[in-house]
């Protein structure tokens, strides 16, 4: 379960606290999956990234599988990320150094367990499509295929909570479209939460529960 | 995927600032390594200098005087040989050369040494190169070779030949070659010259004996040579005569010297006691006159005993018949002798003593004894009066038929006889009391009980462990490697602080992707290990490359120390020595520092979020922190000043550290200034550049560290240079030094005639007395374990003359502190400053132990031309060493202007005394050379680390430049011209390099202030000015490098990127 309570984020600035965030609730259960949508500079980004333990919020709780992730120390903290939380950037993040392979399988190597973890790259990768692009570089591969193998990265480690922060932002649309398809079927496939951000329309018409950001409180699409 | 192979990803796809980084260990570890192998080099070279030169001589037995040359058959493998000091003239072109060391040798050395070739024979001489090159010798060249004639009277005795110390032999230079041979570590070249042993004994009157014996036997010890010594030794080696008085039923113990020592006399007794057997202490000296009333007898042998024939009263005379005779003085008559003395001053006096005539003896018995009077030379073996060939005036018109007639008939019996007491009163010297002892009654016993009972090593007859004691010196009196660490010290930081500012530059390059790896779950540390293995799987390759650089690096600073920089050395004999220990220490050292610093920029990754990292966002640094730093170096830097202004600490060193606490205030003020974006509004191109500073204030401010530093080290090098007047010269425009000593004064016209020195008006001498030994200045590299010692005339202690740097106790003439009296056994010694601390590595008030003496430093100078040597008071110098006579040193008060005139009349005057004059400010240049080359050295060092500075600075702006494609971008979408951002650039740069040089300039000239003041005020200001202006050129040119670079990217692609 990921729970959320009343979570909000203020940024200190010469004329007084910003508040980006406030009075943020959610409650959602593995298997669920929701897209926040908002304009520009309304906090998507900011949510996504307390969720994920990135970031600390001002005010409120953040409970994933019943653990308050900013209780914890940094070395806890860190092994928590790894365990329970995928993360997807707009832009794919990908080690320009390391293979295709590699890139994926980069979580865990600091991971507590090591077992099977290459043969389970090797089946994200062809759950994704690039089974034959394995030893390439990611100079080598389309923004689409880049975007695959950073959500193989993300879901290398079974987590439960998916982040997704503009995932398809970057793509031209059949790429976009892929990516997306990939993303919802994988999710359904390992039954993680979903969180993604998007502006894209398209995309959010995708997912079954919508909200909105915006004056720092989320809403229903719709409602 | 394996960490392993992340990081070998790692390592290749960022090969080119992982390639700088590596290049950066490199450097550190081939500075650090290099320097180490330096000081390897030196004290090798200099431990080679002494095995070559010593060839197989592991031991030396040596003595003052000369002993038999057949003492060497007892010892496995020696040689006897003669050694002493001498001037070697050229006689076809009348160069001279001085202090040349003088050895007679014969088959037995070249054996001894292996030596290839023949030893010189009959009228031949073999001089070594570096003597023939200086004095311009080829084969067949006649040659004049100068030695002191060996004395054993004492020549500051009455009966010293003090006219007669040189001796001249001619001999024809052969040619052959051989190997360099010196008794003495010394890195310079060995001047010498090879005699036959056989001529020079036949020339100094000492056949069949020597001064010298070389043993080789590397195994033996010490301790088992002087056991040996002792075993085999005999009276005759130690100069001391036991003749058996048929007569006198006894035995009289004689010295060469005529004189008895206190010592030796104290063993002759002890021993004859410990045997049964008694004695009876003479001394017997020559009296001119010997007076009652109107009437005088010349030139008598007087005698002191303990015993009758003399009186024991104190006051009291007895005179033989005949004496009495001819003054017809009867029991109860004054008395008075008159004689001569020779006093310490270098004049003969004549003094009188009273007596009352206590008693008249015939000539008989004890009153005929003519054994009391020990064999003068040039009276005691002459058939009459008018055959004396003494020492001394004589006025043989005094001597009448019937003194002539004594003569013949008693030869040296006395006329009259002292008590002993009152005798020693009159006529002891610091050389002895006595002229014999007799001992009673004979005994074969004595002899072996006498010489089982003599130290042969306190009689002079001493055993040097000259392979040991050479190699111990060679370990330098400077750690040459220590030297070159502080040398290359801001090199060393440059290249590590580049190593650190290069990982820094990579590790921000890669700042998203950090991110990246930290929301997927790296911790901190994690992150930090895997840096830090990249670091080290970087700095354990660069460490191997450091080891060829350090290689590099240290045949470059010898090839130096050979050349631009010989003048701290002296000598072109170092090469380079690679040691696998210095190298593995430069690489080990250089590793953990170079990983130090990569630590050190490690430190920055926590205080970023993930988040920040995602989005490239640097942490901005507290400004609150440096300025809190800058405040304390600050007002710690205004009470440093305050101190040194009130003198409560000394001037140089509060400067000194009130100048670099200034340059960390003044960093931390900048970063301040620079964290806090407080510079003016954009307003043109020029302020936008402006701004551009504090985009990075972490890289703009090590920027400005760099210079700041580098000009402070330089600028403040600068004001320790000497040159020009000093105070070191004590106001002596002249010194002198001479190989022979000089006994008469030549401030007196009697001692200038005995010398042959023409009248010369305002010429002044202060002659001192010399003991030689090793250069304690810093001309010399060897570790002197046995510095020279000069011992001043009192009358120049109450002089004043020459400044002072400190001393123990506060005086306003702290020369006067070698005549206290210290509560226990220490003498009292005064050093120049420079070699108390670096040459003799003591500071004011320790001690330093000689042959078992402890001396004080009481007093140090300042920068004087006493650097050589330490000074003691001369009552100390006579009691400490009494075989050392005469004056070798002189300090010269001349008229400036006649200086270079008196020069040649004086050394031409004493030319047989080996005398050479020097320019007071001469000698001190030679020292001040020494330090200057230091001083140069360091900066031409400190100037590479610059050059590695100014590397640093490029890298940061090309860095800074690549960063801001995208606004440069922006800008030339938006109308900007190349030049308009070339501009932009250039004001960035030189805003940090003129904040650099002008924060080190200001920061250096307060922290030198008084040193330049010192040294009169001087600076060398164009120089300062050109190095300075050369850094902002080459920084000028970095940064114009750097814009080029940048614009030659397709910025607009850039741009589109976005």
């Amino acid at each position: 379960m990921l729970e959320v309570f009343n979570l909000a984020k203020e940024y200190p600035t010469p004329r007084g606290p910003l508040t980006v965030l406030s009075g943020i609730c959610l409650s959602l259960k593995r298997g669920d999956a929701v897209v926040i949508m908002g304009p520009s500079g309304a906090g998507k980004s900011t949510l996504l990234y307390i969720l994920g333990a990135l970031e600390q919020p001002t005010a409120g709780t953040v409970a994933l599988d019943g653990q308050n992730p900013f209780q914890l120390a940094e070395k806890e903290l860190a092994a928590f990320r790894n365990q329970l939380i995928g993360f997807i950037f707009q832009d794919h993040c990908l080690l320009p150094q390391c293979s295709v392979l590699e890139n994926v399988l980069i979580p865990t190597l600091v991971a507590n367990d090591h077992a099977g973890y290459p043969v389970r790259a090797r089946e994200l990768l062809q759950q994704v499509g690039l089974t034959d692009r394995l030893d390439h570089r990611p100079a080598e591969l389309s923004g689409g295929e880049k975007q695959r193998v950073a959500l193989a990265r993300a879901l290398i480690r079974k987590p439960l909570l998916l982040l997704c922060d503009e995932p398809t932002g970057n793509l031209d649309q059949a790429s976009a479209d892929v990516v997306a398809s990939l993303l919802l079927e994988l999710h359904q496939r390992q039954e993680t939460i979903l969180v993604v951000v998007t502006h894209n329309a398209e995309l959010a018409s995708r997912f079954p529960v919508r909200y909105e950001l915006s004056h720092a409180n989320l809403h229903l699409a719709g409602a | 995927m394996r960490t392993s192979t992340l990081l070998a990803r790692n390592l290749t796809w960022y090969w080119r600032t992982n390639l700088a980084v590596l290049l950066g260990v490199s450097t550190a570890v081939g500075v650090l390594g290099g320097a180490l192998l330096v000081g390897d080099s030196v004290r090798s070279s200099l431990r080679d200098l002494v095995l070559g030169r010593l060839g197989n001589t592991d031991f030396v037995i040596s003595r003052n005087g000369f002993f038999r040359e057949e003492l060497a058959s007892v010892f496995g493998s020696a040689c006897p040989m003669i050694a002493i000091d001498g001037v070697v003239a050229h006689e076809p072109s009348g160069r001279r050369a001085l202090g040349i060391q003088v050895y007679g040798v014969d088959e037995r050395f070249w054996k001894f040494q292996a030596e290839p070739g023949e030893p010189p024979r009959n009228q031949q001489t073999l001089l070594s190169a570096a003597l023939e090159r200086e004095l311009g010798v080829k084969a067949g060249d006649a040659i004049l070779i100068r030695v002191q004639k060996p004395s054993a009277i004492p020549l500051e005795s009455l009966h010293g030949r003090k006219e007669d110390v040189g001796k001249t032999i001619r001999l024809t230079v052969t040619e052959a070659a051989f190997r360099e041979f010196s008794l003495r570590p010394q890195q310079g070249d060995v001047r010498a010259v090879l005699v036959p042993l056989a001529r020079l004994q036949k020339h100094l009157d000492q056949r069949g004996k020597v001064n010298t014996i070389l043993l080789a036997d590397g195994r033996a010890s010490s301790g088992a040579i002087e056991r040996t010594l002792k075993d085999r030794y005999t009276l005759e080696d130690l100069g001391l005569r036991l003749r058996t008085l048929e007569k006198q039923r006894c035995l009289s113990l004689e010295t060469d010297s005529t004189l008895i020592s206190d010592d030796l006399a104290g063993t002759a007794a002890a021993t004859a006691k410990s045997l049964g057997l008694g004695t009876e202490p003479v001394l017997t000296y020559l009296a001119n006159s010997i007076r009652v009333g109107g009437r005088e007898i010349p030139y008598s042998v007087v005698t002191a005993l303990g015993s009758p024939p003399a009186p024991a009263e104190a006051g009291g005379i007895t005179l033989n018949q005949w004496a009495a005779q001819e003054l017809r003085a009867k029991p109860g008559d004054a008395v008075s002798l008159d004689y001569y003395v020779w006093k310490s001053d270098g004049r003969l006096h004549t003094d009188s003593a009273q007596f009352r005539l206590a008693e008249v003896v015939p000539l008989k018995g004890a009153a005929t004894d003519r054994e009391f009077a020990p064999k003068y030379p040039g009276i005691t073996e002459s058939e009459n009066l008018h055959d004396w060939d003494p020492p001394f005036p004589l006025d043989l018109s005094r001597v009448r038929p019937i003194d002539e007639q004594y003569w013949k008939q008693y030869r040296t019996t006395p006329k009259a006889f002292v008590p002993l007491a009152r005798g020693q009163q009159l006529w002891g010297t610091r050389f002895g009391r006595l002229t014999s002892i007799r001992i009673f009654p004979p005994s074969e016993a004595y002899g072996n009980a006498l010489r089982a009972a003599l130290d042969p090593a306190k009689m002079g007859l001493t055993v040097f462990a000259v392979k040991a004691r050479g190699l111990e010196a060679a370990r330098g009196a400077t750690d040459f490697g220590e030297y070159f660490i502080y040398f290359s010290f801001f090199l060393m930081v440059s290249a590590l602080l580049l190593t650190g500012l290069f990982f820094k530059l990579g590790v921000e390059q890669r700042m998203r992707e950090i991110g990246v790896l930290r929301a997927l779950g790296f911790s901190i540390p994690q992150l930090r290990a895997i840096f830090l293995l990249e670091g080290a799987a970087l700095a354990a390759p660069g460490a191997v490359v450091g080891m060829g650089a350090a290689l590099a690096y240290g045949g470059f600073i010898m090839l130096g120390l050979r050349t631009w920089w010989i003048d701290a050395v002296g000598t072109r004999l170092l090469s380079l020595h690679a040691s696998i220990a210095s190298l593995a220490m430069g690489a080990a050292a250089g590793m953990v520092t170079g990983l130090g610093s990569i630590a050190w920029t490690l430190r920055g990754l926590q205080p970023v979020t993930p988040r920040g990292l995602l989005a490239g966002v640097e942490r901005r640094k507290s400004e609150r922190r440096p300025l809190l730093i800058g405040m304390i170096a600050a007002v710690m830097a205004v009470a440093l000043l305050a101190a040194a202004l009130a003198r409560k600490l000394d001037q140089t060193a509060g400067f000194f550290g009130a100048g670099t606490l200034l340059l960390i205030a003044a960093l931390c003020f900048e970063s301040t200034w620079l964290n806090s974006r407080s510079l003016a509004p954009v307003g043109g191109q020029i302020t936008l550049g402006l701004r551009s500073a504090t985009y990075r204030p972490g890289r703009s401010i090590l920027c400005i560290a760099l210079i700041a530093s580098a000009t402070f080290l330089i600028v403040s090098l600068d004001a320790f240079r000497r040159e020009g007047a000093s105070t070191g010269t004590g106001g002596f425009p002249l010194m002198a030094e001479s190989v022979l000593p000089l006994i008469h004064d030549p401030n007196t016209a009697i001692g200038r005639d005995a010398l042959n020195i023409p009248p010369l008006e305002g010429v002044k001498f202060v002659p001192f007395r010399l003991r030689p030994g090793d250069d304690a200045s810093c001309l010399n590299l060897y570790q002197p374990r046995n510095p020279r010692i000069l011992a001043p005339p009192a009358a120049f202690l109450r002089s004043a003359q020459f400044q002072f740097q400190d001393s123990v106790a506060r005086t306003a003439n702290p020369w006067l502190l070698l005549e206290s009296e210290p509560a226990d056994p220490v003498i009292p010694a005064i050093a120049d400053a420079n070699s108390m601390t670096y040459a003799l590595h003591l500071k004011l008030g320790e001690e330093l132990v000689l042959d078992q003496t402890r001396f004080r430093i009481v007093a140090a100078l300042q920068d004087s031309l006493f650097q050589g040597e330490l000074l003691i008071s001369e009552k100390n110098f006579l009691r400490l060493f009494p075989d050392v006579e005469g004056y070798r040193f002189f300090l010269l008060n001349v008229p400036p202007a006649r200086a270079y005139e008196l020069t040649g009349v004086l050394e031409a005057a004493l030319a047989d005394y080996g005398f050479q004059i020097q320019p007071t400010e001469a000698r001190l240049a030679g020292f001040h050379k020494v330090e200057n080359t230091y001083l140069s050295t360091f900066r031409s060092l400190g100037a590479l680390g610059l050059v590695l500075g100014t590397v640093g600075l490029g890298a940061i702006l090309l860095r800074n430049v690549l960063e801001r494609r995208r606004e440069l971008a922006l800008l030339r979408a938006v109308g900007y011209l190349p030049q308009h951002l070339a501009a932009m650039v250039l004001a960035e740069n030189v805003l940090l390099l003129l904040l650099g040089l002008t924060t080190g300039t200001v920061c250096a000239l307060l922290a030198i202030a008084p040193a330049v003041s010192l040294r009169g005020g001087h600076l060398p200001v164009v120089s300062l000015s050109l190095l300075l202006v050369a850094v902002l050129v080459a920084g000028i040119a970095a940064s114009l490098a750097a814009t080029a670079a940048a614009l030659r990217s397709p910025l607009l692609k850039a741009l589109r990127a976005e």
